[in-house]
């Protein structure tokens, strides 16, 4: 019997160290290193992927590679859908430039900076304070039978400040982080820890907030959510092309207010940025909604060759898991409204400031996240503060409810999850007018 | 297939060098083999196979706690050097030492030692599974097969030396029917019961059923969360509520309600690490594990603790620690957690029941309050399903709720480290989009 050869395969594999600190209420509970050597092997033999991935690929030499490949391949064996890969350019951008490297700045020195963080918020009436660094530094390396070959560093460090209030038994908490790209970024930041403590006491005595209908105005953070949650997975091409996402077969089709322009763009640097996808494909800025009309899926090599329209290089991996198609700095453009037109435009309604974060069922288009906290809007002002307030939608009739777009996009960094992976992204909006919002709160 | 017990050597030459650097120290070992079949539609599309092997090291010296995880045996050298540099960073803590070993009475059952992870057996049962999803009107999706079988071990310089086998089986399936989808799973220990033909059909049940959903009017409704919906709530806000660093550390909703009947009285909640995919003899301390009671008659009776929790606050260890902290330390958490309350036919009088929560990850984990999408939720009435809900929000405070149970259905559904009936959970304010 002929010796079956795969018609790909490519390795990735990670040789990295993270960093970590945690500070709570003045102690510093741990501060050390770890170390990770993880690689992933993938190979396409008649049918689909098979994939190795195997810890102290370091150890494993030429040989360990080959015997990886034979594996992955020999697994392949068990796949029945054919895959086929698009033809993609490749390339690796240059990594931004570090302002100040983590790496050399002692252990010592970034507990220190933490805790001056960390003891910043600990206003009257904080009950709780706890501070976290992370910082992951590696290098990766991806080769593949195509003779691709590349090899870059990955350098990610943030902090994150909670604060508790408390007052007669009522507990309250409000949050601040940063994350970057481009180094360290924890000194003379003792301002954002006020912030959060100061917020923390003020949703002591913020009502609940009433659900129901109404007019909403979302702040660039949450608006970096909503395009994140809304429109980036919905159009991911794997959901795409397993069809468990509402936005197929919508290729130009007006699903969005004109106002609106969504992009996704890894070649930014933010802290979504990557110099190359996960498998080797060349980046590119991807418009997904332009002036309302869908324009483009993300995609993989894989998902570009069966759905097609759309842009691949959105293949991203946590670690040495399996790439997947994902989001990486994703926004709403600006658009023309001032702050004045958008209070104006709402009326009556809600200020929806920060996120707790969100979620998406793509295939039945519906949301939901969660702002930190908000405002009451009545007659064009801004009047009390709200806490617990929620949004959901539809994303196929909300997404056309988007009437007035501010110029003031910002972008914020977090972490989004999929597949139980965890990548860094960034989301960022203006402030938008969302009419006819379902807000959700414990009173009618 | 390799075990943690092929490395006995390199694990005592770690605590005989850390013995010389610290006054104590910890090795934690943890390898697996696993293969996994992931569907695209009804094809398997993706066929994975995973070796794993993580080493974490923990060394304390006068009370500096320092710790840290490679993946690599070759690196363990830096290892423990970044455990002792993390050392030497923490501050200091009251510290009564490191667990003497002991001898356990029980045994505990985790491990198949019929289920081998291979490609063979997992195409077996993906073509089961996907057999059984024939007939109705929703197409597959998505979904997968997995088999795992891995061990870990725990050594420490008193002389402790427990090793722990454990396998895993599980299939989930995700249906789609026009913009109606349905996801079930199963995850178990033995391989014989694994249940592909049930994760089948109630994800086509789940497509199918809601297909024809409808909006309804905001409204005040009596709500009944099936295990997969309550488990949710459960671990994201109660069980952080009841961890004792949260409680010391004035991040708890129930800090001062130990000994105060603060729900209801039928509520029940307790972990019993002997029984469960989570069962195990020793916690990640390497201390014994016990029944701990924390919530009875709706009244909170203890919080858990792992010893350096316990140690820093005058407490004893309850063997609570699980390996889920920064660089592999151990942290608070549960074993196998089970949950109950007075059992009632809690889809007799009409209610809202949902399946799924979206965006529970969301509430405020402190206040326990939570606005959440409703996912797979239908009216109930007479123990039958009536009419569909496409789409409604969910708002309320977990704990308030906690205070007024309706009642909880016979059967338990064991999901991750949680066992937990269905509850129904009396007047909640739910938020509908009919116009």
């Amino acid at each position: 019997m002929a010796t079956e050869e795969p018609r790909y395969y490519d390795l990735r594999h990670l040789v990295g160290t993270s960093t970590h600190i945690e500070i709570e209420n003045g102690t510093i509970e741990a501060a050390g290193q770890s170390f990770a050597d993880s690689a992933i092997v993938r190979a396409l033999g008649s049918a689909g992927w098979g994939m190795v991935i195997i810890d102290n690929f370091s150890e494993a030499g030429d040989s360990g590679l080959k015997q990886a490949i034979a594996d992955a391949l020999a697994l392949s064996r068990a796949t029945g859908e054919r895959v086929e890969l698009a033809d993609v350019q490749t390339g690796v951008l240059p990594v931004p430039a570090i302002k100040e490297d983590p790496r050399e700045v002692s252990l010592e020195e970034k507990t220190q900076l933490l805790a001056s963080i960390e003891s910043a918020a600990r206003l009257p009436g904080i009950v709780n304070t706890r501070a976290h660094y992370v910082e992951s530094e590696g290098t990766f390396r991806f080769m593949d039978s195509s003779g691709n070959e590349y090899q870059y560093e990955s350098l990610r460090s943030g902090y994150s400040i909670l604060a508790v209030a408390e007052k007669g038994g009522e507990m309250q908490q409000a949050r601040e982080s940063e994350h970057s790209i481009t180094g360290l970024n924890m000194r003379h930041k003792e301002g954002k820890a006020r912030e959060a403590a100061e917020r923390a006491l003020l949703l002591l005595s913020a009502e609940p907030a009433r659900g129901g209908t109404m007019h909403a105005i979302l702040d660039p953070e949450l608006g970096g959510v909503f395009a994140h949650e809304a429109i980036g997975h919905a159009s991911e091409g794997d959901l795409v092309k397993e069809g468990v996402s509402v936005l197929k077969g919508m290729m130009g089709q007006q699903i969005a207010s004109p106002v609106v322009t969504v992009v996704d763009d890894p070649t930014l640097p933010e802290f979504g940025f990557m110099p190359v996808d996960a498998e080797g494909s060349a980046l590119k800025r991807t418009e997904i909604i332009r002036n309302g009309v869908l324009a483009n899926y993300l995609h993989s090599r894989e998902t570009l060759a069966v759905v097609g329209e759309g842009v691949a290089g959105h293949a991203r991996a946590d670690g040495s898991s399996f790439p997947i198609v994902r989001m990486s700095n994703t926004f709403i453009e600006n658009g023309d409204a001032t702050m004045d037109e958008i209070l104006e435009g709402c009326k009556t309604g809600i200020l929806l400031k920060g996120s707790r974060g969100g979620q998406v069922d793509p295939g039945r288009g519906v949301f939901q996240f969660n702002a930190e906290y908000g405002y009451l809007i009545v007659d064009g002002e801004q009047r009390g503060m709200v806490r617990d307030v929620s949004l959901s939608g539809d994303i196929l009739s909300t997404m056309h409810n988007i009437a007035l777009c501010g110029k003031d996009r910002k972008m914020t960094p977090g972490y989004c999850g999929k597949g139980g992976q965890s990548v860094p992204v960034t989301d960022g909006a203006p402030h938008l007018l969302l009419k006819n919002a379902v807000v959700g709160g414990r009173h009618a | 297939m390799h075990n943690v017990t092929d490395y006995t050597d390199l694990v005592e030459t770690v605590l005989a060098k850390a013995a010389r650097e610290a006054d104590e120290a910890e090795v934690y070992l943890s390898v697996s083999d696993s293969v996994s079949l992931e569907l695209r539609r009804s094809q398997v599309g993706e066929a994975e196979k995973a070796v794993s092997w993580a080493m974490g090291i923990r060394t304390i010296t006068d009370g500096h706690i320092g710790a840290s995880l490679t993946e690599s045996p070759a690196r363990w050298e830096d290892c423990l050097r970044a455990a002792l540099a993390s050392g030497r960073i923490a501050d200091s803590q009251a510290w009564n030492g490191l667990p003497e070993p002991v001898q356990f009475s029980r045994e505990i059952d985790t491990f198949d030692s019929t289920l081998i992870p291979d490609a063979g057996t997992a195409t077996d049962l993906i073509t089961a599974l996907c057999n059984a999803a024939e007939g109705g009107e929703g197409e597959i999706a998505g979904g997968g097969v997995s088999l795992g079988r891995g061990s870990s071990l725990i050594a420490n310089t008193h002389g402790v030396f427990y090793t722990r086998e454990s396998t895993s089986a599980s299939a989930s399936l995700e249906v789609i029917n026009g913009t109606s989808t349905g996801y079930e799973f199963d995850h178990v220990t033995y391989l014989r019961d694994l249940n592909t033909e049930r994760v089948a059909k109630e994800a086509m049940f789940f497509a199918d059923y809601w297909a024809g959903a409808g909006d309804i009017e905001s409204c005040t409704a009596d709500i009944v969360l099936t295990p997969s919906a309550l488990s949710q709530l459960i671990g994201g806000i109660l069980m952080p509520a009841l961890s004792g660093r949260n409680v010391h550390a004035g991040r708890s909703h129930l800090a001062d309600k130990k000994g105060e009947p603060c729900m209801d009285s039928s509520f029940v909640l307790y972990d019993d690490p002997y029984v469960g995919k989570g069962a195990t003899r020793w916690d990640a301390d390497g201390v014994a594990t016990r029944k701990l009671d924390f919530i009875k008659d709706g009244t909170v009776q203890s919080f858990a603790y792992d010893l350096r929790t316990a140690y820093r606050y005058g407490e004893t260890s309850t063997g609570s620690a699980v390996r889920s902290g920064a660089g592999g330390a151990p942290a608070v958490g549960v074993h196998c957690l089970k949950l109950d309350a007075r059992r009632d036919n809690v889809r007799e009088e009409k209610a809202i029941c949902t399946h799924g929560l979206i965006g529970a990850h969301t509430a405020n984990t402190i206040t326990g309050d939570f606005s959440v999408e409703l996912s797979n939720a239908a009216w109930v009435e007479n123990g039958e399903y009536g009419a569909p809900i496409r789409s409604a929000m969910l708002s309320g405070n977990l704990f308030a709720m906690l205070a007024d149970i309706a009642g909880a259905g016979e059967e338990k559904r064991e999901l991750g480290r949680m066992t937990l009936p269905e509850v129904r959970f009396n007047n909640l304010h739910v938020i509908g989009k009919e116009q």
